[in-house]
Parts: C-alpha cells; sequence; structure tokens
C-alpha cells in the first residue's frame, strides 16, 4: 500500500488545475450558478469541452485509440475531482467521461463507436439517460417503456421520469421493454431526442435549473441498428454502467471542498475559534475522507482489472453519509451560505439530495451490500 | 496511489494467520470477561511480528495491518504500542506498553502491570519507566472492560526523557487506536452476521429482515471507512490523517456498540457467545485520548490550523 500520489499524478491534478484556473471566465463563479444541467451551462460546457478535448483532457483515461491519452483509472479520478471542485464546468458530459464512453467501448457494434466516440471525444455531445419510470423506480425491472419490432425498426411507447438533462440532449440512452421476461425483457435502444413523437417536460426541482424531465414516447420510431447491445442484454450492459455512475462523480470531494470553503468563511467571521463547531468540522472531514478512502479502494480494483463489486455500494452509501454531514454543518454554521453569495455551498447542498437518490436509492446499496459485502442470506421475495 | 497489498505484506499476513489458528477461537467454557495469551504473545514476539514497521520495505502501514489482524482475535494481544510508538522511542523498551496521557492517571490503563514499560504523553514531553509493583492497583473484579486492566498510582520521579515530540507519539497512537479499532469492528460484525446468518425466528434467519440487514449493512459501511483511514494514517504518517482515523474509529464504534448485542437478543447479554470480546475492547478505546471530541479537535487544528 501507498497513499502517496506519483509525482506523474501530482503533476497531472496540477496541470488540470493550471488550465482551468486559466481557461474559466472570471465569472465562473457566478455563471455557474445555473447548475450543471442548464441551458447556460450546457451550452457553456459544450465550448469548454472542446477545449479540453483538444488538450487532452477530456478523456485522458480513454486508450490512445478511441481518441484518449491512454492514462488509468487514477487520472480518471483526478480529473473527476478536479472539475468537481472548481463547480463541474463539463456540465452534463461527465456522464459520457464516466460511464457512456466506456460503456460504448464494451458493448458497442463497430458502426455505433465509429458514430458516437468521435462526438463524444470532440467534447460537444449531450445523453441522457431513460431509465427511471413514473412505476418503476428503484423497481428497475419493472419498467414498461414498450418497444416493438417492425421490421427494420422499433416503435416505442412510454414514459420516463426523473431524467437528467433531457431536455437539451442530443440522444438517450433508452431502457424498453421487448418481451414480458423481468430482466431479460429489457432492451437499449439509443434515440435521438428529435426524434418525432417524443416530447420532453421539466420537473421543477429543488436540485436546479433543468435537472429533471418527464419524457413522453407516443409511436418513436427508432432503427434497430440503434439497438445497443442484444435485445435482453441490458441489465448485463446497465449493471456495468451503474458501477461505473456510482463512483463516477467524486462527491466526497464536492463535500470536502464545500466544507474547507465553509470553515474558510467561518474564519473570515471569526466563528472557527468554537469548539462546538470545530467539532464537528472534524466529524465531517471524518466522513468525507472515509469516503475518499473507500472510493480509492475501488479504484484500486479497476486499477488491478478487478470488477468492482458490490463494495462500490459501501464507498456510494459512504460518501452519501459524508455528503449530508456536510450539507447540514452548512445549514446549521454557515446559513446565509443557501440565500445568495456562495454559489459553490448552496450548490453542495442542492446536490445533497441526489446523492442519496441517483444511481440506485441509498437504501438499494446498502440491500447490495446485505448481500454481496456480508453475504446476509437473502430476502425472501 | 497504491490500495492493494504488496506481496510481502500478503505474505506477513498469511504467516500470522497460520500462527493465531489455534487463537482464532473461544476455548470452550471459557466464559471470562477479558482473555488473553501469554503463548500467542510469546509467539509473536518470537516471529518478530510486532517489529516490521522499522523495516523499511514493510515500514508502518505492514504494522497497522498487523494490529487490525491481531485485533480480530478473541484474545486480547498489546499489539498496538508496540508495533507503532515504540518505533519512535527505543525499540527495546520492554513489553507491554502502556500508554498515558499526563494528568490522567484515574484512567484504568490496559494491559498495565509490572515489567511494562509505562509511556507518559503530554506538555511535559514524551516519558517512560518500567513498571514496578508499587506502582499497580488492581482494578478488581468489576472491569467492564475485555482487556487486561489496572490503575497507575503515581509516576515515579526517575523517568527516562524520550527526544521525540508529544505530538508524533499522540500521532502514532492515534493510528494505532485506529488499526486495532478496525480490527475489532470488522470482527465483531463477522460475529454478529454469523449469528444471524444461523439464528431462524418466524421461520427464517433474522439475518433476512431488512431491519437488522439496513443497519448491518451501515455498520460495514463505517467499518470498511475506518479501515482505510487507519491504513493511509499509518501510511502518510500524517498528523491529520491520524486524527481524522481515530476520530472515525472512536465514532464506529458509538454506532454499533449496542446495536451488535441488541442483534443477539438475549444472547447478546451472555458470556457464552465471545461478541463482547470485540465491542467491550472497543468501548475501551472509546473512552482513549479524550474520545471523539477530542480527536476532532485535533484534526481540525490539523486540517485547518490552530483555534485563534
Amino acid at each position: 500500500m501507498d497513499f502517496n500520489w506519483t509525482e506523474d499524478q501530482q503533476a497531472f491534478r496540477q496541470k488540470l488545475h493550471d488550465f482551468l484556473a486559466s481557461t474559466l471566465p472570471d465569472d465562473w463563479e457566478e455563471f455557474s450558478k445555473h447548475g450543471p444541467a442548464s441551458p447556460a451551462l450546457t451550452e457553456f460546457a459544450r465550448g469548454f469541452c472542446r477545449q479540453l478535448a483538444e488538450n487532452g483532457m477530456l478523456f485522458p483515461h480513454w486508450p490512445k485509440e478511441i481518441g484518449g491519452e491512454g492514462l488509468g483509472p487514477w487520472e480518471q479520478q483526478i480529473l473527476a475531482e478536479v472539475m468537481w471542485e472548481w463547480g463541474e464546468p463539463r456540465g452534463g458530459q461527465y456522464m459520457n467521461v464516466n460511464w457512456i464512453g466506456p460503456t460504448l467501448v464494451k458493448y458497442g457494434t463497430e458502426a455505433q463507436k465509429a458514430k458516437y466516440l468521435p462526438q463524444i471525444a470532440s467534447g460537444e455531445m449531450l445523453w441522457c439517460q431513460g431509465f427511471s419510470e413514473p412505476d418503476s423506480g428503484s423497481d428497475l425491472a419493472s419498467l414498461r417503456t414498450r418497444a416493438v419490432l417492425d421490421g427494420d425498426v422499433y416503435r416505442v411507447n412510454g414514459q420516463k421520469i426523473w431524467t437528467s438533462y433531457a431536455g437539451l440532449a442530443d440522444t438517450c440512452f433508452l431502457l424498453t421493454r421487448t418481451s414480458d421476461d423481468r430482466k431479460k425483457g429489457i432492451t437499449i435502444l439509443l434515440v435521438p431526442m428529435d426524434t418525432p413523437g417524443i416530447v420532453v417536460r421539466q420537473i421543477p426541482s429543488l436540485i436546479g435549473e433543468g435537472d429533471i424531465h418527464e419524457v413522453f414516447f407516443d409511436d418513436v420510431v427508432v432503427p434497430a441498428s440503434q439497438r445497443f447491445g442484444e435485445e435482453g442484454q441490458a441489465w448485463e450492459i446497465i449493471g456495468f454502467s451503474l458501477k461505473n455512475e456510482r463512483l463516477g462523480i467524486p462527491r466526497y470531494h464536492l463535500a470536502r471542498t464545500a466544507l474547507d470553503r465553509a470553515v474558510a468563511l467561518l474564519q473570515e467571521a471569526g466563528e472557527f475559534s468554537r469548539d462546538a463547531v470545530r467539532i464537528e468540522a472534524g466529524k465531517c472531514a471524518a466522513l468525507c475522507e472515509a469516503a475518499r478512502t473507500a472510493n480509492y479502494a475501488i479504484v484500486q480494483r479497476r486499477v488491478d482489472g478487478l470488477d468492482v463489486g458490490g463494495e462500490s455500494s459501501s464507498a456510494r452509501y459512504n460518501t452519501v453519509m459524508a455528503e449530508r454531514a456536510v450539507a447540514e454543518f452548512i445549514v446549521e454554521f454557515v446559513p446565509e451560505a443557501l440565500t445568495e453569495g456562495q454559489p459553490y455551498l448552496k450548490m453542495h447542498h442542492q446536490r445533497g439530495i441526489v446523492a442519496g437518490i441517483a444511481a440506485g436509492a441509498a437504501e438499494i446499496q446498502l440491500n447490495i451490500i446485505a448481500s454481496d459485502v456480508l453475504q446476509l442470506p437473502r430476502e425472501p421475495r | 496511489m497504491l490500495l492493494s497489498l504488496t506481496d510481502d505484506q500478503n505474505q506477513i499476513l498469511d504467516f500470522v494467520d497460520t500462527l493465531t489458528k489455534p487463537y482464532a477461537g473461544v476455548p470452550l467454557h471459557d466464559t471470562s470477561l477479558a482473555l488473553t495469551s501469554d503463548a500467542l504473545d510469546a509467539e509473536l514476539v518470537e516471529g518478530g511480528f510486532l517489529d516490521v514497521a522499522a523495516i523499511p520495505e514493510l515500514g508502518a502501514v505492514t504494522a497497522a495491518l498487523l494490529v487490525e489482524k491481531l485485533a480480530r482475535l478473541p484474545f486480547a494481544v498489546e499489539s498496538a504500542a508496540t508495533a507503532l510508538v515504540r518505533p519512535l522511542l527505543d525499540p527495546e523498551l520492554p513489553r507491554p506498553l502502556c500508554l498515558i496521557e499526563e494528568g490522567q492517571l484515574r484512567k484504568p490503563v490496559r494491559f498495565l502491570k509490572a515489567g511494562a514499560t509505562v509511556v507518559v504523553v503530554g506538555k511535559s514531553g514524551v516519558r517512560s519507566f518500567t513498571v514496578t509493583d508499587d506502582l499497580v492497583r488492581d482494578a478488581g473484579d468489576e472491569v467492564l472492560y475485555a482487556y487486561p486492566m489496572a490503575f497507575l498510582t503515581a509516576i515515579p520521579a526517575d523517568v527516562r526523557t524520550h527526544d521525540v515530540s508529544a505530538d508524533e507519539v499522540l500521532r502514532a497512537w492515534r493510528v494505532g487506536l485506529a488499526a486495532e479499532s478496525a480490527g475489532l469492528l470488522a470482527a465483531a460484525l463477522q460475529s454478529v452476521t454469523t449469528y444471524l446468518s444461523e439464528r431462524k425466528q418466524f421461520g427464517r434467519p433474522l439475518a433476512t429482515f431488512q431491519a437488522l440487514r439496513h443497519r448491518l449493512a451501515e455498520a460495514q459501511v463505517m467499518t470498511n471507512g475506518a479501515y482505510w483511514l487507519a491504513m493511509r494514517a499509518a501510511g502518510t504518517g500524517d498528523a491529520g490523517d491520524a486524527a481524522l482515523a481515530a476520530l472515525h474509529a472512536q465514532e464506529a464504534a458509538k454506532r454499533v456498540a449496542y446495536d451488535y448485542h441488541q442483534f443477539l437478543g438475549a444472547m447478546g447479554m451472555t458470556l457464552e457467545h465471545p461478541l463482547h470480546l470485540w465491542t467491550y475492547r472497543l468501548k475501551a478505546l472509546s473512552g482513549e485520548l479524550g474520545g471523539r471530541g477530542e480527536q476532532a479537535l485535533a484534526a481540525a487544528d490539523t486540517l485547518w490550523g490552530a483555534a485563534a
């Protein structure tokens, strides 16, 4: 074990910081108030990600043959940490980096890879993830959006909900039902969002502008060539994707950065001398750093070529604990941050709700830990 | 960054597994609150396992890994102070090592007995002495901790002063506390999940009830965090990491200890089930170095500077 970054890794982190410091506009922090899913930031991110791509910083961990720099999972983690430390100027494109890209590489046809990877690599493509439905949240395998093969096209009818980025996305990574077999009847289609029959409605939310939507599919025609993987292969593929997504956002680092900023404000105000405040801050830091090391343990599994396994759910749950603790610290000791003037703390607080909900609810993570890590006998169904 | 074990570390841990196999179970009909083994202690010393921190290719992380592993045994072994603190003072100091905070003679001391080395840490620096009979007051039969414990009656006039800062010793103490707690947490969790997977009520194993599963899973999360923070603190040698690791370990102990006994039902009240060996040790460690609040303050001092 060695808990120190190598010189190359430190230099890589510094290079990213330097790039962001010199590239982001002076009013970036104020601008970032729009939120990662807002139209303004999505538009900004298209330009910014193009610059990242030109400088080899969009997908440094991808293999060279698909446009990356061939760096490893540690660099992927460093990249994610630095981006979130700066308020995630990539907007929704972080998803491309974290799981859509890797999933395309692993499961896509040659034609699909040739079509999408260059678009993703150019830094201009935004995806959305058509998973949850009104009656299928945590019980995702009960989804009912139907795709029926009709010659060489699928006809899609149904509804998705809670879909992030749907209002601005180019393409939807859509889960559909092609047979009644609960898990083996689910099939992925890659659907252009400008296809006739798709209607998107934004849902007003606590977590930021443009973040969640309902998406309606009314007899939407999708060429069969847009099927991703085999019919019925979706459950296997999204298992792979979600394991990547669960760790995708380094929320522990976001939380720790927010904590440091909150402490700096308290120091400025002369309030950080009280033991009651210092103790709570220390406890928050312990949760953040426990989550960080738990996440790093999963990154190591990736480096070693191992399946990330149920331990990723443990890291995720730990991260949820850290995010919530820091959000509570902020409202308790820096209440003014939830009004105006502290966009980063506000953003952290808004996203504190998401941690326990997205990419599998916190309770689902606990189920996975109980079954896969603790190896407890299964609950009767 | 490398979070997997090196070949050397794997090998050492395998050796320890083999060596401790005879001590992995609780002796039949033994219902003592504390459980120790001179034979196990002697074997660990003989094998040089408690001195691995001084070997460059092994270092403090390997020492912490060993402490964590030994803490999983039902037998209490004084390993943390020896493996992680003694190398900073003098590798020849007689064992067991008993760490005490200056001015805290009211607290019972783990492993204290005649012949032990007491290390006093505080504003007067770091001092040590070999304990004589007259300095030990037996804590009696009513000690509710699963370590052998006694009171130190006084600090003798003739002590040895060590040329190391109190902060550095406190740092290593916290690493030891965290690593030992991580092992105790893991063993307690294992013991409970095994019992609940076998014990049936309402026609099914108790471990199939979500009310228990979710709390056990949360305990796993805390235990996992305690392990990694302890190893990181050992690896970086950073005072802030050490304070965070000790804090998280004490937090975890507080969260799980009562739950575990409760999950076992009435069996959790007995001395026939070994759970108390780990949980009551965790309770002893919960009060070390001033408890959670003091670790949190120490972490805050290191991370953000001392209070103005």
